[in-house]
């Protein structure tokens, strides 16, 4: 939670350190476009926009081509470009005409189930939710909208996995409960920006629902109020924000490239390293390896996790800059991290963003404004680890309706302690980094031994990270203790 | 001291930690340019609760509201407005 977002493009920080393989530091694979002029200049031409669109085009269909995907949606998102590129003064508008067809797209074309009713009934009651809590902002959901809104879910949730097994309300409800949760965290921004000054209409915030540019259950990038701050306002500022895209693309595909042409062949191939799940499951059959193929295929699957992660927001934000909105990436850089809270903060900005806007921010400003010194670690084990285990519990509903929601929830036990874990990890590395911002650690220890120790610290919580009933969180620990060589 | 300069005093302290030293003028973005962050806001939140009264659990955090001086200033001066 404590990185200098504009580090996330362009170091702008004063006076570096000297350090070692200092003449390195300017250097970089794809040159800084939007910091020259000329290029500014002509991709505010007609020819300019033109060109950056036929690039960016090609790149999307290079990057579907390459995993053999035979699916229409870099078409669709080309088609929202190239209109939102020509009426940037419609921008907003464009962007929910293009969020609706994209709907139309997840949850209809190209779903293997398709689900448009309840996606459209979901959006119904999302807009509905939003004018009672402009409505009555006076009342108690109207001054807690979103913790009224995730207790809602949640009861409701609860007693859906009580109604009668196989009955046509219990399936109407778990067809239905899965469609609202992929827009509740959406919702959940719409609300938080209801005590905005400037706040956008409900259909301005529709175009920020499961957007045209892609996203997970996590809104990608944040919600309509955070469009509304970083839309261009300027033709320069479109300018540079489109090249940003355009070098973000070009970035994702370079890595995509080196993680399934270099990373894997080299990794899993050369040097004939097993897969992590592999050899997960030696240690569930009690077959035996040796201590230090657990370490390689663990690192092995961290590192490349990490690269594809990485890939995949990158996507994201590329074609959400195209549109003329100048966002973060998702991931930057995780791998220099010098603590915990700075690593969570740089592997998936926006979720952690999520998690601090609707779980931090409440939690630190009115439930433990009297806890001292122990604030911010609490809000902290809040957001990270209580926010962080309900948005992944109620993701995955389809556990909840096939165990029960009480065994759903015993057999989310792994993904409790990774949070546990987790919380307490970000808390401790904040505390100590509001002391350490005082004095310089040098450059070996912050650069060297402190990403290290931060990037093994999550290489080994990663073996708890999952999130479904697989194996009991035992066998999380036989394998842990398998790497330390502790069991044969 | 006047209030807009107690304010710029401790924005450039919480820019000191992150070694950024370039100059922000009243009416320059903090938050939303990516100079300062969530936990930075955090701190500035401490700050204008213990010094100027501010109680973000009754009025709501908006970050954007604390975007620049000019921002903060002004949420101080409708704060202590509602409190008269």
């Amino acid at each position: 939670m404590n990185t200098t977002d504009l580090q996330r493009d362009e170091p702008q920080s004063a006076a570096p350190a000297p350090r070692p393989f200092s003449f390195l530091r300017g250097f970089r694979i794809i040159p800084r476009l939007e910091t020259y002029p000329w290029v500014v200049a002509f991709a505010q031409t007609i020819a300019g926009k033109a060109t950056i669109l036929a690039l960016f085009g090609l790149g999307l269909y290079y990057a579907t081509w390459l995993h053999y995907l035979h699916n229409p949606r870099w078409k669709v998102q080309i088609c929202f470009l190239v209109v939102v590129t020509a009426l940037p003064q419609y921008r907003r508008i464009v962007l929910v005409l293009g969020t609706v067809c994209w709907a139309f797209g997840i949850w209809w074309q190209w779903a293997e189930h398709p689900q448009i009713v309840q996606a459209a009934i979901s959006l119904v009651l999302a807009a509905a939710i939003f004018f009672l809590a402009i409505r009555f902002r006076t009342s108690w959901f109207g001054r807690r909208p979103v913790a009224t809104l995730l207790t809602g879910f949640a009861l409701t949730v609860l007693l859906a996995s009580y109604l009668p097994k196989g009955g046509t309300l219990r399936t109407m409800s778990f067809d239905f409960l899965p469609v609202f949760g992929a827009y509740l965290w959406f919702l959940a921004y719409s609300l938080i920006d209801i005590s905005s000054r400037k706040r956008d209409s409900v259909s301005l915030q529709v175009g920020a629902y499961q957007p045209i540019w892609g996203s997970s259950g996590t809104p990608f990038p944040k919600g309509s109020a955070y469009l509304r701050r970083i839309e261009a306002k300027t033709p320069e500022q479109l300018a540079v924000a489109q090249l940003k895209g355009l070098k973000l693309l070009a970035w994702s595909i370079i890595l995509d490239l080196f993680l399934n042409f270099v990373y894997m062949p080299l990794v899993h191939g050369y040097l004939g390293i097993p897969y992590y799940e592999f050899v997960f499951h030696l240690s569930l059959l009690r077959t035996p390896f040796k201590w230090y193929v657990g370490w390689e295929s663990l690192i092995a699957d961290f590192l490349g996790k990490l690269v594809d992660f990485s890939i995949f927001g990158h996507r994201i934000i590329a074609v959400c800059r195209m549109a003329g909105f100048l966002a973060l990436r998702n991931t930057w850089r995780p791998l220099s991290s010098p603590s915990i809270a700075e690593f969570w903060n740089r592997f998936y900005y926006y979720f952690k963003e999520l998690l601090v806007d609707c779980f931090f921010y409440p939690a630190f400003l009115r439930y433990f404004k009297t806890w001292g010194r122990w604030r911010l670690f609490a809000s902290t084990v809040a957001a990270a680890g209580f926010g962080n285990a309900f948005f992944h519990f109620f993701r995955d509903l389809n556990y909840i309706d096939e165990l029960g929601f009480w065994r759903a929830l015993a057999g989310f036990q792994s993904y409790i302690f990774y949070t546990i874990v987790l919380s307490v990890g970000i808390g401790i590395s904040q505390m100590r980094q509001q002391k350490a911002d005082k004095k310089n650690p040098g450059w070996i220890r912050a650069r060297l031994i402190s990403p290290l120790c931060v990037g093994g610290f999550f290489c080994l919580l990663r073996i708890f990270d999952y999130t479904y009933k697989r194996y009991p969180i035992s066998e999380s620990f036989r394998f842990l203790a398998h790497l330390f060589n502790l069991v044969s | 001291m006047e209030r807009k300069e107690v304010i710029r005093k401790f924005l450039q302290t919480l820019l000191a930690h992150k070694s950024d030293a370039q100059p922000f003028a009243d009416d320059g973005s903090l938050f939303l340019s990516g100079r300062l962050q969530s936990v930075d806001a955090v701190a500035l939140a401490v700050f204008l609760e213990e010094k100027f009264g501010l109680d973000f659990a009754e009025m709501g955090f908006d970050q954007e509201r604390l975007d620049t001086v000019n921002d903060i200033a002004s949420l101080i001066e409708e704060s202590s407005n509602s409190r008269q």
